[in-house]
């Protein structure tokens, strides 16, 4: 399917900005199930745009933006075409062995109800890996609710638990912190959704989780649609949480609050069939 | 369009690739044997050479040994060897002539041109220095001809086809190059490069004609890897593996844009663009260079028949 992206984030201070400094993790690869057809990433000021690659071999763009200004737009634009690989992730660049995910993070502590969460799936499970990391991506999607407005960019997998509520990326790191419990490597992964509702405009990019599975190797799952990914989904970037791989992380020096205005839009390009 | 038409334009693009690449391989085996006894050590070029091109079977079953004379014949000029440079030029005519009204005027006058001047050349006793010149035109006569086309062709789907030829034809040629040489091209602990290596390392990059892009990527002497990574992940160097495949990807796109589907051909050039982008030479040295390219050239002629089947039959 040949997706066709835009995404805009628009910062407007109350007062002017002396500078801003981010890097962006918004620019995706090819793999396998993916092909980026053009990528362009746009600021609104004049800047450089440093083009780099951090440890895991996500794309990182990075500027800095001299004051002043009042509002500064980051817009990304392009088109990808994916296939549909069961979730499973071949051919991506890989700089670290799959132990390295079993790393507990801040944001992907373990508490008791995940603890148990996590060993009740595999009791049920038995020995079939597969199987439990499928069975807990679909308890999570029946068992939280989708709610936006508990839970910000902070929240814990323990927190968001508790509340049994929480957006994609709680339920990601729910479900990465329960594998990790179960010594399956597992990561965060952030990216868009096309969403066959035929919603095209949308309020946030979409996140899911990856486990490594012995003879398989890495295998999406996506809790918050409870299935693995599929040809709808663009694989931006992988980390150990959602700061590992979150789009945007920046400073700025001035500029009083902020109020951020994100506009996503992902849509199907000009129609095509697979033959 | 029909796919006989797509099938001539491939072809036709493909010959004059191959033979422009031959022309290049038999300079540099020249160059190269044209250096002191001492320098060139126990290597028979002229064989090396013919393998390069991809036809020792054949060169046997006509010459006995593999000298200056016999290659040259063979590579040249032979009528016996369907991949002669002569031949190449021959069939690229008849597919330029099948598809005429397809190509501009400039593209058939270099093609045309070029192949009446060719044919000219040949038999026996011709000099260096004629065979230096007969070279000279076959890359001149390439030049017109991708630049003709470059310059004067509507981008459509037969724009498309015609560079789909030119790029696979390259990545192979490319390809063996690396094969055969690539035991002068692996990283040997301590190795002080002699000077018959020095040599050796120039010709590969001048049959590619690298040997000044080389010095602006690294400005540093000639390192093995360094220029085995310039002829394989480095995109911006044309001849490179890499550079290769971002074209094809980029053609079969295009023409998968204009008919409205895609196939095999798209997921296998994106499969293996996606290899080359996502690999690191570290790595490929670690898996063995010989196997990584022994698998690219399997999956470039695998390319090649996809090609074939989804388009041009």
């Amino acid at each position: 399917m040949r997706i066709r992206i835009s995404h805009e984030s628009i910062y407007r201070y109350a007062a002017p900005v002396a500078g801003v400094i981010q890097t962006l993790r918004l620019t995706p690869r090819n793999h396998d199930g993916q092909y980026v057809v053009f990528w362009r990433i746009d600021i609104s000021e004049d800047c450089r745009l440093d083009h780099h690659e951090d440890a895991f071999g996500n794309i990182t763009h990075t500027f800095t933006a001299e004051g002043s200004f009042t509002e500064l737009g980051v817009t990304v634009d392009g088109e990808v075409e994916t296939q549909d690989t069961h979730g499973i992730v071949r051919g991506a660049i890989e700089r670290f062995p799959p132990s390295l995910f079993l790393r507990e993070t801040a944001l992907t502590r373990p508490d008791t109800a995940i603890l148990t969460f996590a060993r009740e799936a595999r009791a049920a499970a038995r020995d079939d890996t597969l199987a439990l990391l499928h069975s807990m991506t679909e308890r999570l999607h029946r068992e939280i609710v989708f709610d936006p407005d508990p839970t910000h960019t902070a929240t814990t997998a323990a927190e968001s638990f508790a509340m049994r509520r929480g957006v994609c990326q709680d339920l990601s790191h729910i479900f990465i912190c329960a594998a990790r419990s179960l010594d399956i490597p597992a990561r965060y992964v952030g990216g868009y959704f096309h969403r066959a509702d035929g919603v095209i405009q949308q309020e946030a990019g979409h996140a899911w989780a990856e486990a490594f599975v012995p003879d398989i190797g890495w295998v999406g799952f996506d809790p918050a649609n409870g299935i693995s990914p599929t040809d709808q989904h663009v694989r931006v970037a992988i980390g150990l949480d959602y700061l590992g791989a979150s789009p945007v992380r920046g400073a700025r020096k001035g500029g009083g609050t902020e109020a951020l205005t994100v506009t996503i839009h992902v849509d199907q390009a000009a129609g095509q069939m697979q033959n | 369009m029909l796919s006989r038409t797509a099938d001539n334009l491939y072809w036709l693009s493909r010959y004059v690739e191959r033979a422009e690449y031959l022309a290049r391989i038999l300079e540099a085996t020249q160059r190269l044997t044209a250096l002191p006894l001492a320098y060139s050590g126990t290597t028979n070029e002229w064989e090396s050479a013919v393998s390069t091109a991809g036809c020792v079977n054949a060169f046997f079953a006509a010459f006995n040994e593999a000298n200056e004379e016999t290659v040259t014949e063979f590579l040249a000029f032979s009528p016996a060897n369907p991949s002669s440079i002569r031949n190449c030029f021959e069939v690229a005519r008849t597919n330029a002539r099948a598809v005429r009204t397809a190509l501009t005027m400039e593209m058939w006058d270099a093609i045309n041109g070029g192949w009446h001047e060719i044919k000219r050349f040949g038999g026996a006793g011709a000099t260096r220095e004629e065979l230096a010149q007969f070279l000279r035109l076959v890359q001149e006569c390439s030049l017109r001809f991708d630049g003709s086309a470059y310059r004067t062709m509507l981008r459509n789907d037969a724009y498309w086809f015609s560079r789909l030829g030119v790029f696979i034809e390259r990545a192979d040629n490319t390809a063996r190059i690396l094969d055969v040489k690539y035991h002068l091209l692996l990283p040997v602990e301590a190795r002080v490069g002699g000077p018959l290596d020095y040599f050796q390392w120039a010709a590969i990059l001048r049959s590619v004609s690298a040997l000044t892009s080389y010095h602006w990527v690294y400005r540093e002497s000639l390192k093995p890897w360094l220029i085995a990574d310039l002829l394989i992940l480095n995109d911006q160097m044309p001849r490179s593996l890499a550079s290769c495949y971002q074209n094809l990807v980029q053609n079969l796109d295009y023409i998968a844009r204009a008919y409205g589907r895609q196939g095999a051909a798209q997921r296998q050039a994106r499969k293996v663009r996606t290899r080359l982008e996502n690999s690191r030479m570290d790595d490929v040295f670690q898996g063995g260079l010989h196997e990584f390219i022994g698998e690219f050239v399997v999956d470039n002629n695998q390319l090649g028949t996809t090609i074939s089947q989804q388009y041009l039959v």
